[in-house]
C-alpha cells in the first residue's frame, strides 16, 4: 500500500492569506474536533469509550485529507483516513446530500477491527440552492459488542473474521436525514446489546452534527470561499513544516526487527516485525517487507494500524509544534506486503491487532533511534497485558472483570525509564486492588515493581510489575480466565550499550500446588485457591552499565530497584500468603 | 494614599491572598475599602503579610487591635511541593503493596513525547522509606489478618533509621475499617515523638488505594512546613497586636481556623484560584446575577470557573505540581493563555500565541528586564490599551518602545504587516484561544456559555472581557469593583466550612434509610467536632448532605444532594443522579445505581462584608483624559475617552468606545457596548441597544 500522495502546493493562496485569520481558523478547527470528541465521549454509553477513551473524531476536506482530529489515544491517529477514503470512493462527494450519513466497519475496506464503526457525514454551508458541501465530519468508536462468537467481540481464539462479529461495508445509513430502518434492524439483530450499540452510533452522529453546526458558523463568519481556501493553506503549511523537519534528519535507510510472542494458537512460532525506514528529500517511507506472513490467530493487523503507527512515529520525531493535520501525513508512505501480518488477506481474523500496532510502532521507533537520538529512547516493553476473568458466585450472581497491565518504559540519554507505564499507541488505566476486590471474588495478594527488571545501563529501563491474584471460595465451580501477554520470549532491547529489559513471565499455582507456566497467551479455567502470578516486562536500558553514577547505584540498591544477585522469580510463587 | 491621624476603632476585616508574584490585600472598614498590592516575599511569605499590616497602619490608620477578621489564602503548601522543600516522608503500607505510590494508574499525560517522565510522585517516599506491615482487611471491612506487632516494630525501626520527618500510613481497605491505621499511628507516635503522622482513613477515606495513598503522602509531606508557617504567622500577628483568629482558605472554597488547617494541610493547595471564584460569585450575587463564568487572566495562564445558580462547581480531583491528587477543590480550569504568552512565527510562516510564556522573569519585552520576545501584554501596549506609566497597581512602569520593537522584529516584519496590525493579530489569536477554552469548559460541564455573564478578574481580565463576550455571544460582562485583587476580596466572602466524607458502598435499591441516617450522623459528629474547634458563635449555620452516586459497574460517580427527611429519599436521590448524569453526559440509562461515598458539609456564614467604595460625588466627573487607542476588532485608531473608575457615579452610563482605568486593572469598553454601576459597586457592561 502507498500512503497519501503529496498534492500540488498552492503558493499564491498561501502568500495572500491573512496569517491572523488563518491561525484563528486553525485553532477553531482543532477545537471543533475537540468538541466533537467531547460530544462523542459524553453521549456514548459504553464503558470502553467513557473510560478507555477508545474513540476519535476528525474533520476532513472533501478529498479525504484530515483537517483536524481529536483522539485521546494514539491508536486512533489517522485511523479514519482509510475509512473516509472508502466512503468517498464509493459515494462521490458531489452526489452527497445534506443529512446523509455513511457507515462502515469492514477492516478489509476502510476499517480497523470489527468493534470500530466509522460514521461519516458531509457538512454543507449555505442555504437552499446555494448549499454545497465544504467538508466531511467523521467519528470512530470502539463498540462494546458487535456480535460474533464471544461477548465483547474480541475472541482471542478466532481463526476467521466471521467469528468476530457483524461486518458492514461502506453503505448509506441515512439519506438526506432519513435513516434506513432496514439497515438499523439488521444491525440490531446481530449484536448482543442493541440499545447500547445503536445509542453509541447515534452519539457518533451527534458528534458529526455538532461539527456541522460549528463549521457552518465558521463559514458564515469567514466566508465559504475564504474558509475553503484556508484549508489548503493550512494543510500545505503543516506539510512544509513536516518536510522541513524530516529534511533536518540524516537521509538514509534505517532498519529494525522485533518479535511478537505468538498468535495464541501456534504457541511456539514467534512473529517477526521488520521495518526499513527511508528518510530522503523530506519524505519518510516505512517498508515492512520481511514481516511474518499472516497468522491463524487474531493478531493480524490491517493497513490502518501501521498507518497509525507511522503517524505516531513521525509526530514523535518531528517538531511537536507542527499543527496536527493531514499535511503532516503527506510525506509518509508505507509498503505493507499483502498476505503478511501487517496487511492480511480476508478472511483472516484481526480483533486483537492492538499488540501488533504496539510492536510495529516500537519497531519503527527502534529503527529511528539513531536518527533522532534526543527524541527516541531505548525500546519500551511495548506490552499491554490483557486479562479477563468471568464466572458465577455461589449465590448465583455473575461477575466479569478485566485488567490491562503495562510494562516498563525505555531509558533515554539522561533519564531512567518510567516503571510500569503505558507507552506508544495505547493509554489504559490499571485496576485498583480495592475496585477489583469489591467487584469480583478475587483477592490480590501482592502488587509491586519487579526489582532488576529494568534493562541495566547508565540509565535504567523502567521496571515491570508483579501482581498476584487468588481465586476465593465464593466462586461456584470454576471461572474462565484469559491472559494475552507479550514479551514473554523476546525482550525489549537496550540502546547505546544499555541492556535489554527483563522478560515478562506468568504462571498459575493451582490450589494443590501444581505450577503451570503461561506461554504468553492462554485461555483456561481457575478454581478456588488457584493463584495467578503475572509479571510484565521491563524497558530497555541506555548506555553502558559501568558508567552509571555511583550514587545512583547506591540509591538503586537502597530503594530496591535492583538486586545485587540474580533474582529467582520462581521462588516468589510460594510467598505472599 | 492619604494618612489619617486617628487610628480607626470600628470592625475591620482583612483578606490577604499570596500569589506567585503579588501579595494582594483587601481591607474593609465600616467606612471604606483599601486595597494594596505588594511583591510576594518568596523566601518567607509571612514577611509581606506583616509589611501589609504596617502599611495599613501607617497610611490608613488601621489599628491592629481593631481587626476582627483576618483571612488568609496561602501558596505555602504548593510552593513546598514545587520547590521540593517538604518533609522527609516515610510510607507505611500493607505487606505486598509497598510500590503502590510509584505504580499509580500507569497512564501518561503526554501522548507524543517518547521521553516519558514519571506520572506518580514516588519521590515523596522513595523505596528505602517505604515499609510494610503484615495485616489485611477484606473488601467487606473484616479483618482477614490482624496487625502483626513484630512487622510493625521492624517497620518503625526502619523509619527511625531513615530519620523520617513525617509519616503517611495507607493500608488496604482502611476506609472500611480504620483500626489498623489507628494502631500504626499510635505506635509511631509513641516511638517517634514529634513526627507528625497522616493516616489515609482520615485524610481521604475513599476507595482506590493509589489515589488515597498519594493524597495522604502529600498531606504528610507539607504538614511540618505548613505548621511552621502558620504558627510563625500566628505569633507574629499576636505580637503585632492582632487579636482576631487567623483563618485560612481551603481549596474547596471554605475557611478553616489556622489550628485546624494545619491538621489537614493537603486541603490548602490552590486556595488562590478558589478564592477568586468565590470573589466572582459574591460580585455576581451583589449584582443580582447568579449564572457566571469567571476568567482570571494572569501572566502565564488564565483560570476559568463556572458558577451555576450561585453555586461554584466542585471537582473531586485536582492537579498539584503536575500530579493528579484526589483533594476536593472548586472546579477551576487553567488555560495556557495569559498576558505573558509569547507570540511567535512557526516553521510554516503562521502566527502563533503561546503556550510558552515569558513568565514573570524576564516577562514581556515592555517590562525592560531583557525579554526580547513579544507577548500579549506588549500587544496591549502597542494598541494603547494600557497606560505604560501605571501598571500592576502602580508597582511598575512599562517601556512602549521595547514592545513596539519586539513586535516589529519578531512578528510584523516577518509577516509583512504593520506593527499595529501584528498587535491586533496577537490579541485576536489570544482572545480566540481563551474563547475556545471557555466554550469547551462550559460544554464539557453541560452548559451553554451564552446563558452566562462573563466576569473578568485579574489585572488583565478587563482587557479581554468584551472581545471574549463577542466571540462567545455573551451579552453581559460584570466587572467587580476590584477585579485585580478579587481573590483577596473573595476571602472575606467565604464561609467557614468543614467537609467530612466516608465510603458507603451500597446499591441504591439495597440501601436502608436507617443505615444512611447512622452513617451521616457519624460524619456529622466529626464535622461538628471540627466546627466546635473554630469557637464560633452566633453565625448562621448550614448543613449539606451529599452522596457520590454512579451506575452499577461505572467507575465514575457524580456528587448529588441527599435528603433523608424527604419522603422517598432514595427515589429523589436516584432522580437527582439521573438528571445530573443527563446534563453532564448527555444521556441517562435508567440502569440501577449505587452510592459510593457520603459527605457532609457544615458551614458557618459570616456577616457579609461589603467590598464597596465611597460612591462618586456626582455624575460626569470620571472623564480624566483621552488616549489614542486601536481597539481590537477595529481598523483605525481613535481618541478614546479615559475614565477613572473611582469617579463613575451610581446611575451614570458610559458608552463605548472608552477605557476605564483603576489602580488594579483596566477595562475596555468598545463601541457598541455601554457600562453602568450596578449592585455591589460592580460595573455591568452590556451590548448597547441598537
Amino acid at each position: 500500500m502507498t500512503g497519501p500522495t503529496p498534492t500540488h502546493r498552492n503558493e499564491t493562496a498561501g502568500d495572500r492569506f491573512d496569517p491572523i485569520t488563518l491561525e484563528v481558523i486553525r485553532h477553531r478547527l482543532d477545537k471543533i474536533a475537540e468538541e466533537m470528541q467531547a460530544t462523542l465521549l459524553k453521549s456514548s454509553c459504553s464503558p470502553i469509550v467513557k473510560e478507555g477513551l477508545d474513540a476519535s473524531a476528525s474533520l476532513f476536506t472533501l478529498d479525504g485529507t484530515t483537517l483536524a482530529q481529536a483522539c485521546a489515544i494514539a491508536i486512533h491517529l489517522g485511523t479514519l483516513i482509510p475509512a473516509v477514503a472508502a466512503i468517498i470512493a464509493k459515494f462521490p462527494v458531489d452526489q452527497m446530500r445534506e443529512g446523509d450519513i455513511y457507515i462502515l466497519n469492514d477492516p478489509y475496506c476502510g476499517g480497523t477491527h470489527l468493534p470500530d464503526f466509522a460514521i461519516v457525514m458531509p457538512i454543507f454551508a449555505g442555504a437552499g440552492q446555494n448549499a454545497r458541501p465544504i467538508a466531511l465530519a467523521a467519528t470512530m468508536t470502539h463498540h462494546q459488542d458487535v456480535g460474533g462468537k464471544t461477548a465483547g467481540s474480541v475472541p482471542t481464539d478466532s481463526t476467521e473474521i466471521y467469528q468476530e462479529g457483524i461486518r458492514i461495508p461502506p453503505v448509506v445509513w441515512a439519506r438526506a436525514g432519513v435513516f434506513d430502518e432496514t439497515l438499523t434492524a439488521v444491525l440490531r439483530l446481530n449484536v448482543r446489546i442493541p440499545d447500547i450499540f445503536i445509542g453509541d452510533l447515534h452519539a457518533q452522529v451527534a458528534a458529526c452534527k455538532i461539527a456541522a453546526v460549528r463549521l457552518g458558523e465558521a463559514a458564515e463568519k469567514f466566508g465559504h470561499n475564504a474558509l475553503l481556501a484556508s484549508f489548503s493553506v493550512l494543510l500545505d503549511r503543516a506539510e512544509a513544516m513536516t518536510r522541513a523537519a524530516l529534511q533536518k534528519l540524516p537521509a538514509g535507510t534505517y532498519r529494525a526487527v522485533d518479535f511478537l510472542d505468538n498468535d495464541g494458537i501456534d504457541i511456539d512460532r514467534r512473529i517477526r516485525i521488520e521495518v526499513a525506514v527511508t528518510i530522503k528529500d523530506g519524505m519518510i517511507h516505512f517498508d515492512l517487507t520481511g514481516s511474518s506472513p499472516q497468522v491463524k490467530g487474531p493478531i493480524n493487523c490491517v493497513p490502518s494500524g501501521s498507518l497509525a503507527a507511522a503517524c505516531f512515529a513521525v509526530r514523535a520525531i518531528t517538531d511537536p509544534a507542527i499543527p496536527n493535520n493531514g499535511g503532516c501525513f503527506r510525506p509518509i508512505t508505507l509498503t505493507l506486503p499483502e498476505g503478511t501480518i501487517v496487511n492480511p488477506r480476508a478472511p483472516a481474523p484481526v480483533n486483537a491487532r492492538t499488540a501488533t500496532i504496539k510492536r510495529v510502532t516500537n519497531t519503527m521507533l527502534k529503527a529511528l533511534a539513531g536518527v533522532a537520538p534526543d527524541r527516541v529512547p531505548a525500546p519500551n516493553s511495548g506490552e499491554l497485558l490483557v486479562m479477563a476473568w468471568g464466572g458465577q458466585r455461589r449465590d448465583g450472581r455473575m461477575f466479569v472483570t478485566g485488567e490491562l497491565l503495562a510494562g516498563g518504559a525505555g531509558a533515554g540519554n539522561g533519564f531512567d525509564g518510567v516503571d510500569a507505564i503505558e507507552t506508544d499507541a495505547t493509554n489504559c488505566m490499571n485496576l485498583p486492588v480495592e475496585a477489583m476486590e469489591l467487584d469480583a471474588p478475587i483477592r490480590v495478594r501482592r502488587w509491586e515493581l519487579v526489582a532488576g527488571s529494568g534493562g541495566d545501563g547508565q540509565f535504567l529501563g523502567g521496571r515491570g510489575q508483579l501482581k498476584e491474584y487468588e481465586v476465593l471460595e465464593d466462586v461456584a465451580g470454576t471461572m474462565s480466565y484469559s491472559h494475552r501477554g507479550e514479551r514473554h520470549f523476546v525482550a525489549a532491547d537496550g540502546l547505546a550499550g544499555g541492556k535489554p529489559g527483563g522478560l515478562a513471565r506468568s504462571w498459575i499455582t493451582r490450589a494443590d500446588g501444581r505450577e503451570e507456566e503461561i506461554p504468553s497467551k492462554i485461555v483456561t479455567r481457575l478454581g478456588p485457591g488457584d493463584r495467578v502470578v503475572i509479571t510484565t516486562a521491563g524497558g530497555g536500558g541506555y548506555g553502558s552499565p559501568e558508567s552509571r553514577d555511583a550514587d545512583a547505584v547506591r540509591r538503586d540498591i537502597a530503594d530496591g530497584k535492583v538486586l545485587p544477585a540474580i533474582v529467582d522469580r520462581a521462588s516468589t510463587s510460594n510467598s505472599g500468603s | 494614599m492619604t494618612g489619617n491621624t486617628t487610628l480607626s476603632t470600628g470592625a475591620v476585616s482583612i483578606g490577604i491572598d499570596i500569589g506567585g508574584t503579588f501579595t494582594d490585600v483587601v481591607c474593609v472598614t465600616a467606612a471604606e475599602t483599601h486595597i494594596l498590592k505588594l511583591p510576594t516575599t518568596r523566601d518567607d511569605p509571612g514577611r509581606a503579610v506583616m509589611a501589609a499590616l504596617d502599611l495599613l497602619r501607617e497610611h490608613y490608620a488601621i489599628a491592629p487591635a481593631s481587626i476582627t477578621s483576618f483571612v488568609h489564602g496561602t501558596t505555602i503548601a504548593t510552593n513546598a511541593v514545587l520547590e521540593r522543600k517538604g518533609a522527609r516522608v516515610g510510607l507505611v503500607t500493607t505487606k505486598g503493596f509497598r510500590d503502590i505510590l510509584e505504580i499509580g494508574r500507569q497512564i501518561r499525560r503526554q501522548m507524543y513525547d517518547l521521553n516519558l517522565r514519571p506520572e506518580t510522585p514516588g519521590w515523596l517516599a522513595p523505596g528505602a522509606r517505604r515499609v510494610e506491615v503484615t495485616e489485611r482487611i477484606d473488601a467487606d471491612g473484616n479483618v482477614l489478618e490482624p496487625l502483626d506487632a513484630a512487622s510493625l516494630a521492624a517497620a518503625i525501626a526502619t523509619l527511625a533509621a531513615e530519620k523520617v520527618e513525617a509519616v503517611a500510613v495507607a493500608l488496604l481497605f482502611s476506609f472500611l475499617a480504620p483500626e489498623h491505621e489507628h494502631q500504626v499511628r499510635a505506635a509511631l507516635e509513641a516511638a517517634l515523638p514529634g513526627v507528625p503522622v497522616s493516616i489515609s482513613s482520615e485524610v481521604d477515606p475513599v476507595f482506590r488505594e493509589y489515589e488515597r495513598t498519594v493524597v495522604t503522602a502529600f498531606d504528610a509531606y507539607v504538614k511540618p512546613v505548613v505548621a511552621r508557617y502558620l504558627s510563625n504567622l500566628d505569633s507574629n500577628l499576636a505580637k503585632a497586636g492582632v487579636a482576631a483568629p487567623l483563618q485560612i482558605m481551603q481549596s474547596r472554597g471554605g475557611l478553616a481556623g489556622g489550628e485546624i488547617a494545619r491538621q489537614r494541610p493537603v486541603r490548602l493547595f490552590l486556595s488562590g484560584p478558589a478564592a477568586g471564584a468565590i470573589g466572582g460569585r459574591t460580585a455576581g450575587r451583589d449584582a443580582g446575577l447568579d449564572n457566571l463564568i469567571t476568567i482570571d487572566v494572569g501572566g502565564t495562564s488564565s483560570d476559568i470557573a463556572l458558577i451555576d445558580q450561585g453555586r461554584v462547581l466542585v471537582k473531586s480531583e485536582t492537579e498539584i505540581a503536575g500530579y493528579q491528587v484526589r483533594v476536593p477543590m472548586l472546579d477551576v480550569t487553567t488555560l495556557g493563555a495569559g498576558g505573558g504568552s509569547l507570540a511567535w512565527i512557526d516553521g510554516g510562516g503562521g502566527l502563533r500565541v503561546g503556550p510558552q510564556s515569558a513568565g514573570a522573569d524576564p516577562g514581556p519585552a515592555c517590562y525592560g528586564r531583557g525579554g526580547r520576545e513579544p507577548t500579549v501584554t506588549d500587544a496591549s501596549i502597542v494598541l494603547g490599551l494600557l497606560d505604560p506609566a501605571y501598571f500592576a497597581g502602580g508597582t511598575m512602569t512599562l517601556d512602549p518602545a521595547l514592545a513596539w520593537q519586539a513586535i516589529e522584529e519578531r512578528v510584523a516584519r516577518p509577516l509583512g504587516l504593520s506593527v499595529e496590525a501584528a498587535a491586533l493579530g496577537i490579541h485576536r489569536i489570544a482572545n480566540a484561544h481563551m474563547a475556545d477554552g471557555i466554550r469547551l469548559v462550559s460544554i464539557n460541564r453541560g452548559y451553554d456559555p451564552r446563558e452566562f455573564v462573563l466576569v473578568p478578574l485579574g489585572g488583565a481580565g478587563g482587557l479581554h472581557a468584551v472581545p471574549l463576550a463577542l466571540e462567545l455571544n455573551i451579552n453581559r460582562v460584570l466587572v467587580p469593583r476590584y477585579p485585580g485583587v478579587l481573590a483577596a476580596a473573595g476571602l472575606l466572602a467565604a464561609p467557614i466550612e468543614h467537609e467530612v466524607s466516608g465510603a458507603f458502598l451500597t446499591a441504591i435499591a439495597d440501601a436502608k434509610i436507617a443505615d444512611l441516617t447512622d452513617a451521616l450522623a457519624a460524619l456529622d459528629r466529626r464535622a461538628d467536632t471540627l466546627m466546635q474547634a473554630e469557637r464560633i458563635q452566633g453565625l448562621r449555620r448550614e448543613r449539606l448532605t451529599l452522596a457520590d452516586v454512579g451506575y452499577m459497574g461505572q467507575s465514575h460517580y457524580i456528587e448529588v444532594p441527599i435528603d433523608l427527611a424527604a419522603s422517598d429519599a432514595l427515589g429523589n436521590l436516584y432522580r437527582a443522579f439521573e438528571s445530573a448524569h443527563q446534563r453532564l453526559n448527555g444521556h441517562k440509562t435508567n440502569a440501577p445505581a449505587k452510592i459510593v461515598n457520603l459527605r457532609v458539609v457544615h458551614r458557618a456564614h459570616r456577616p457579609p462584608v461589603s467590598v464597596g467604595a465611597k460612591p462618586s460625588e456626582g455624575q460626569g466627573l470620571s472623564l480624566k483624559g483621552r488616549r489614542s487607542v486601536l481597539f481590537p476588532g477595529e481598523t483605525v485608531r481613535i481618541d478614546a475617552a479615559l475614565h477613572d473608575r473611582a469617579l463613575i457615579a451610581d446611575g451614570e452610563r458610559l458608552v463605548g468606545p472608552a477605557i476605564i482605568e483603576q489602580t488594579d486593572s483596566t477595562t475596555l469598553l468598545p463601541s457598541g457596548w455601554s457600562a453602568e454601576v450596578t449592585g455591589g459597586a460592580a460595573l455591568l457592561i452590556s451590548r448597547s441597544p441598537s
